[in-house]
């Protein structure tokens, strides 16, 4: 009777079954992300470029890292096949990271991908959590940076920013007392 | 893969040592293999007898301190900042750490993998050179090569003790010459390399001694011609001693011998290889560390470095003296007397470099240097006057003054006093005025106080001539003094300005803390506690007409004798000023800041009651003000 489940598991792509079988364990790892997009739609905007560094026990591990754009790769679908292999079954951190995820979604279900089973934190809901901060307006990541003792470089790439967010997220972290 | 985050890594750890001896394609390899870490204030990163970790730090943000336990209390090793490294021990050693690394501020730390790291080392020997030699300080409590060490827990210990076990630096390549050499190259050696001792040697075992006196004794007297062997009128045997010798024994061995010169051998027995030589000298720069020679050297500065020594190495003095229980008004007489003529030579140099100035002129340190009250690093506040001069000359004149008060405030930022962040140095073309201009400005502070309330004037009435000619300083004070004695407002004023700090403590005898802000959950001392007293020492002392007297403690001391009726009051204020403001410098020596913000927490009990007491004796002061002024006008 369940027979239609396997059948729509068949069609999914070989690197997406691997990475739904990751999430039988639950991960220590945490991946700090950032996406460049052309919008903040995702039916109309697309993907410009990744970047993300991987988080393990209070450490940024440096060389846990993802950096591309979308240019790198002959296809979409590469790039996005690359992605989810990093990031595996890791909790997502990101600013406004609901976006991100929504746009990642929607890539996903161009190649007939199912859509991300990660958790995910956003470093901005954890920053009014710990503020106290109960309006609805947005705060941008500068600003947020500059409530805490965090010199950013200069140049702000993407790369940059997630790692940025890395720092954020392991100083609120201690501070909100999240395991 | 590109790896932007691991570049600006590098990028960061390129400018320090021992990073810099190793490419940026190195670094960069390195860079990957780091972990980033960030610690909580007081969070601790590794304690004495931990197991070690497979990395050593580098401190990206914030401050690590670095304690050992001594006499069953923490005492402070080392603090690193920025680009400093720490956690060397598991390159050279497999027992467990000796120290506790903890943050002082909330820090970001880069951990560097043992096993990653060890390559760049054996292949490069100034990268382990440099290790060993910030293992070796880091590890151990040497004043000598680590400037900043201090210890601020424990005020009993003593601190001259400790400096007095320091070992030695000596001269480690003294003169060696064969018995066979005759007086006269000796001396001419000697000479050449501006020495004043020889050492006689035999296949570099050490056979005696030749010093000046020897020269003079034996030869100059005529009993040994200069072309006869130097071995004819060297001293033996030689008293040698070993390598590692402290400071306190080498100064035993001189008094009980009687002699000027120790050579240093390998065992410390003369049939070992010789390693040096102490003279007399050595053991006086050991001991270098006090206020006059700080003077001499900050004659002989010629950049804003040199000057920072000066100021680093008073910092030291002045952390020490208050460890020891010095009065703190000797502290801030000898601090005052070192920061002004650190002023002073500021503008020495400034002039130096400008040439002589067009008319005399008078550089006025004003505020806490002013008042002789600066113990820490807080920002310098100084004015310049110079004499009239004719209308078609002004602007020349006043052009070449704002130079100078900018060379020499570039020069004293250099040495590490913060830039004035209301702009009250003479740089400032508002405080590089004529004589003239700057009557009129006092007069205008004086006679309508209230119209320029955004300013804080009041510091301006707090002047100590740092440099120029005293005739100026003379004759403005004279003027304040003359014009301000029936200025009933300029008192009114003032006497509004001292009240109207916020109380120090709410209606429930608790301490008003920050509230919000970056200092949240602090008690500022400076404008609660201190500007209170300092204002109200100031007004009491310009309407008594008492002259000459900048420093808070001694206007409270001197009010006490002019003012009888009131003089329990005044003394209770001097001995509260005084308290306070050790308070705060002992906030601010730990924290490297300017010490207004103190966390009342981690002061102990008696301390806590103190420091009411001592806030109890500004509501007698503020008694008096309101009884004697009329503070109606601005009210």
């Amino acid at each position: 009777m369940l027979d239609w489940l396997k059948h729509i598991g068949k069609d999914y792509p070989d690197f997406w079954k691997e990475y739904i079988s990751l999430f039988e364990e639950k991960s220590k790892r945490y991946v700090a992300l950032t996406l460049e997009t052309s919008g903040t739609n995702p039916k109309k905007n697309v993907i410009l470029s990744f970047a993300a560094i991987g988080i393990v026990d209070q450490n940024i591990i440096v060389n846990d890292h993802l950096e591309f754009s979308m240019n790198d790769f002959e296809t979409e679908a590469d790039a996005i096949q690359k992605f989810i292999e990093y990031i595996g079954n890791a909790t997502l951190i990101g600013h406004r990271i609901y976006l991100d995820v929504e746009m990642i979604n929607e890539s996903l279900s161009k190649i007939n991908c199912g859509r991300l089973k990660n958790e995910a934190l956003d470093i901005e809901i954890m920053h009014k959590k710990f503020f106290d901060i109960h309006e609805d307006k947005p705060i941008s990541l500068n600003e947020i940076v500059s409530n805490y003792k965090i010199t950013q470089a200069d140049k702000n790439s993407n790369a940059d920013d997630a790692f940025t967010i890395a720092l954020l997220f392991l100083k609120l972290k201690s501070r909100l007392n999240i395991e | 893969m590109k790896n932007s985050i691991a570049e600006h890594i590098a990028l960061f750890l390129k400018d320090f040592k021992p990073f810099n001896y190793l490419s940026f394609e190195e670094l960069k390899k390195i860079a990957e293999s780091i972990r980033v870490l960030s610690l909580e204030k007081e969070k601790t990163l590794f304690k004495i007898d931990e197991v070690l970790h497979e990395c050593f730090y580098v401190v990206n943000q914030g401050v690590v301190h670095l304690t050992v336990i001594s006499d069953a209390e923490e005492a402070l090793l080392n603090k690193c900042y920025s680009g400093d490294i720490f956690g060397l021990r598991p390159f050279f050693s497999k027992n467990n750490y000796q120290m506790t690394a903890k943050a002082r501020e909330e820090s970001i730390i880069y951990a560097i993998p043992i096993d990653s790291f060890k390559p760049f080392v054996s292949q490069n020997q100034d990268v382990l050179n440099f290790l060993l030699e910030s293992f070796a300080t880091n590890s151990r409590n040497d004043k000598e090569n680590t400037n900043r060490i201090v210890s601020y827990s424990n005020p009993n210990e003593n601190q001259a003790d400790v400096s007095f076990f320091q070992t030695l630096s000596y001269n480690k390549s003294p003169l060696k010459v064969n018995a066979q050499t005759s007086i006269k190259e000796v001396a001419i050696l000697m000479s050449d390399n501006l020495l004043e001792s020889a050492l006689i040697v035999e296949n570099d075992l050490v056979k005696g001694i030749v010093t000046d006196a020897d020269f003079r004794m034996k030869v100059a007297t005529g009993k040994h011609g200069i072309q006869s062997n130097i071995e004819n009128i060297m001293s033996f045997p030689v008293l040698t001693v070993p390598e590692n010798i402290s400071l306190a024994e080498a100064q035993l061995v001189m008094i009980t011998h009687n002699l000027n010169h120790l050579c240093v051998t390998e065992d410390g027995t003369t049939s070992t290889l010789v390693k040096g030589i102490i003279s007399q000298k050595d053991l006086i720069n050991a001991q270098a560390n006090n206020p006059g020679v700080l003077l001499k050297e900050i004659k002989r500065a010629i950049s804003g470095n040199e000057l920072k020594n000066v100021r680093q190495n008073l910092d030291e003095i002045i952390n020490t003296s208050i460890s020891k229980n010095i009065p703190l008004n000797h502290i801030n007489a000898i601090a005052g007397e070192v920061i002004l003529s650190i002023v002073r030579r500021s503008v020495e140099i400034a002039i130096l470099e400008l040439g002589s100035p067009p008319v005399p002129f008078a550089f006025l340190s004003t505020g806490s240097e002013g008042r002789k009250e600066q113990l820490l690093y807080t920002d310098h506040n100084s004015i310049l006057v110079f004499q009239d001069v004719e209308a078609e000359k002004y602007r020349d004149v006043k052009d070449y003054f704002v130079q100078l008060a900018k060379k020499s405030s570039t020069m004293l930022e250099q040495a590490g006093y913060k830039h004035s962040a209301y702009g009250h140095v003479a740089s400032n073309p508002n405080l590089c005025k004529s004589l003239s201009e700057w009557i009129k400005q006092y007069n205008s502070w004086i006679n309508t106080p209230g119209e320029t309330s955004n300013e804080i004037f009041t510091i301006y009435f707090d002047y100590e001539l740092a440099f120029g000619d005293p005739k100026i300083e003379t004759e403005i004070t004279e003027n304040i003094f003359k014009n301000a004695k029936n200025s009933v407002l300029f008192y009114d004023y003032l006497g509004n300005d001292a009240l109207k700090k916020p109380a120090p403590l709410n209606f429930f005898k608790k301490f008003n803390l920050e509230e919000e802000g970056e200092h949240k959950g602090k008690f500022n001392i400076k404008t609660k506690a201190l500007m209170p007293l300092i204002d109200g020492a100031r007004l009491f002392v310009m309407n008594m007409g008492i002259k000459g007297i900048n420093n808070t403690y001694l206007r409270f001391k001197q009010l006490a004798i002019t003012d009888e009726a009131h003089a329990e009051i005044y003394l209770e204020c001097a001995e509260s000023f005084l308290f306070l403001s050790r308070i705060r410098t002992i906030e601010g020596l730990k924290n490297d800041s300017d010490g207004s913000f103190i966390d009342i927490d981690e002061l102990s009990k008696s301390d806590k009651e103190k420091l009411k007491q001592a806030l109890h004796a500004m509501d007698n002061l503020e008694e008096i003000i309101k009884d004697r002024f009329q503070l109606t006008q601005f009210s």
